[in-house]
């Protein structure tokens, strides 16, 4: 498991440096001396400040933050497939996302008071926006302890649209355009606001959920089994449920409030991850954040590469990937994991 | 039942008819084939722009309604007021009017399907030079019988551009300048917009100016790389100039930051239409404060 793990971690070093080395005017070699002179805390001569703000300040945080976000997904789509045993499910199509943008948006605009900071109440609202939409679509699909695979994706995309016609509405209804703007773009899922400042909450949440999750490596496997038989197996399943839908709303709502809704990263990835892996989370948990992070690195640099210059929404990318491959699952009807 | 089917056919005849009332065709600036009444009494503009290019035309006694965003000339105030994103057809048709004009930039042509069923022929008037505003004011003086007027005040805006112009064309030095639409998502002109046409004008260079999309959004790494000496923009009334930075920290070496060049325009900047004239004379005042004075 150790080699996969190894392979992966390489690959995303290496995205990192092709992606803050993509773009035009600034040269490989200047890229690595801006990445060695912040590495070694400024040891040798200063870069240009022109390519030192492009790699350094834009290019950089980008890409963190497309790993943090991405791998944020991958674990988070992981730990959901787990929660309803089936491969299809994912914060995105279950409705997480959409609530943690309807509640970011409504703190946008001004409908909520800034509880503490203005940079932490935004993550509060996206992720009380976000527990609220799995906590209806859970209720919805569950009865008498059996969860109903077809109600789960409906009652997801019911309660999507729900929270997506609750953002539509507060942006439309905002009195300030400029803002209107800001937020149907943010709406599409996207990484042009990254800076360092803003990766702090999602790099916070994302490594809470990364460490709590592999805390909870085992009796996740124990889950795999079903409800009674993990029960039988001394997971406490009720407890772990909880745990797991406030996980996933709060790694989902700080990724939200930094990025926008991006779709079906932790659809995919999970599931390409475990033909390599196999089932057990100790090896899918950390296989999905890197392939995660690889993934929507990938898809930013394509978001990039069409519109040189411009922006495009990189949850345009991960949702034209994201939807054919959703097709295919719901096709092949395997509700199960292989 | 057969009463029905007639009173039907009664109302599908009626409808017909009222599309066949048509004396001239002409072609707006889609290219598209309008069929028009020959005397005109009432109109309907469905963009700020289009009302402000009717009454530079001198027809703004026969506009009888505007969108719920106009605000210039003042006189459209005492006006009923309709939607036009998205468009109420109730409400303009109810405003019997002959003929609506509409923009090419804001409205969708699909919707002049839905005013042609009920017998209102929509023309389109596309502005994406400054050419255009003094040609489409010259157009709907001929359609509106007002050719007089609207030649009068075409000649004006153009002897002001020509002065503008006499003014700029030797200058030595020709900034690059960084239009912006708002402060924080960084929504710009591209290829094909009048705005490249007004900097130039101004004595300055459009660093969007080939920019694929119309209305791209631009990326700070992009503005870094043009190094604008000039940051000007329709920014909104409580724009101060912090909030650049604030919002795009990196751009603190930029030219136009180092040397305290960010200017906020006048709103009617966004809306092509006659004041564009005056709009290009305010950009070239800060652009060039010591060759331009007067306006």
């Amino acid at each position: 498991m150790n080699r996969w793990i190894t392979a992966l971690l390489a690959v995303a070093l290496v995205s990192v440096i092709f992606s803050v080395s993509i773009g035009k005017e600034v040269s490989f070699a200047e890229v690595l001396s801006v990445l060695w002179h912040h590495a070694t805390f400024g040891y040798g001569a200063s870069p240009d400040p022109l390519v030192d703000r492009i790699v350094w300040q834009l290019r950089l945080p980008r890409a963190v933050l497309a790993l943090i976000v991405g791998g944020g997904l991958g674990i988070i789509g992981a730990a959901m497939q787990t929660l309803v045993r089936n491969p299809l499910a994912e914060p995105y199509i279950l409705g997480i996302s959409s609530g943690a943008t309807a509640g970011a948006s409504l703190f946008y605009l001004g409908f909520f008071p800034p509880l503490l900071s203005k940079a932490l109440s935004m993550p509060i609202a996206a992720f009380a926006g976000g527990l609220c939409a799995i906590l209806i679509v859970y209720s919805v699909a569950g009865s008498r302890g059996h969860l109903s695979v077809t109600r789960l994706l409906l009652a997801g995309v019911a309660v999507a649209s729900l929270m997506g016609a609750l953002a539509s509405f507060i942006t439309l209804s905002s009195p300030d355009p400029d803002k209107l703007r800001s937020v149907l773009f943010w709406l599409l899922g996207s990484l042009h606001l990254a800076t360092w400042n803003v990766l702090i909450w999602p790099a916070v949440a994302v490594s809470i959920g990364l460490v709590v999750l592999l805390m909870l490596a085992r009796p996740l496997d124990g889950m795999l089994t079903g409800d009674e038989a993990a029960h039988s197996l001394g997971v406490p399943v009720e407890l772990m449920k909880r745990i797991l839908i406030v996980l996933a709303s709060l790694v989902t709502g700080s990724i939200v409030a930094a990025s926008g809704a991006i779709g079906f990263v932790g659809l995919i990835v999970p599931h390409a991850v475990r033909s390599f892996t196999g089932v057990i989370h100790r090896r899918v948990l950390p296989a999905s954040f890197i392939a995660g992070a690889i993934f929507l690195l990938w898809a930013d640099l394509a978001a990039r590469a069409l519109l040189p210059g411009a922006q495009l929404p990189v949850g345009i990318v991960t949702a034209l990937c994201g939807v054919p491959f959703f097709l295919i699952l719901l096709r092949q009807n395997r509700h199960g994991f292989g | 039942m057969r009463q029905i089917c007639l009173l039907f056919l009664v109302v599908i005849i009626a409808g017909c008819s009222a599309s066949l009332e048509s004396e001239r065709t002409v072609q707006d600036d889609l290219g598209r084939t309008v069929p028009l009444p020959s005397k005109i009494g009432r109109v309907a503009p469905l963009a700020p722009n289009v009302t402000e290019l009717l009454f530079a035309s001198g027809a703004g006694s026969k506009v009888v309604g505007v969108s719920a965003y106009d605000d210039y000339p003042p006189s459209v105030d005492s006006l009923p007021r309709y939607s036009v994103i998205p468009t109420d057809f109730e409400a303009i048709v109810a405003l019997d009017v002959d003929v609506i004009f509409a923009s090419e930039q804001v409205n969708n042509p699909r919707d002049a399907d839905i005013f042609a069923a009920v017998g209102i022929p929509v023309y389109f008037i596309a502005v994406n030079t400054l050419k255009d505003i003094t040609r489409a004011m010259r157009d709907l003086g001929k359609l509106l019988g007002t050719s007089e007027a609207a030649r009068r005040r075409a000649t004006q805006l153009e002897d002001s551009l020509t002065q503008l112009a006499a003014l700029t064309a030797n200058l030595p030095e020709k900034p690059n300048v960084l239009f912006l639409i708002e402060v924080a998502t960084l929504y710009s002109f591209g290829q094909g917009s009048y705005i490249h046409d007004m900097i130039d004008l101004a004595g300055g260079h459009s660093i969007t100016r080939s920019q694929s999309l119309r209305f791209p959004v631009l990326t700070d790494e992009f503005v870094l790389d043009s190094s604008p000496e000039v940051i000007a923009g329709s920014f909104g009334p409580g724009f101060e100039k912090s909030q650049l930075l604030s919002y795009h920290p990196t751009w603190d070496i930029l030219p136009a930051i180092v040397s305290d060049r960010v200017y906020r325009l006048d709103s009617a900047i966004l809306r092509p239409g006659p004041r564009l004239v005056a709009g290009s004379w305010e950009l070239a005042r800060v652009l060039h404060p010591e060759t331009v004075t007067n306006p």
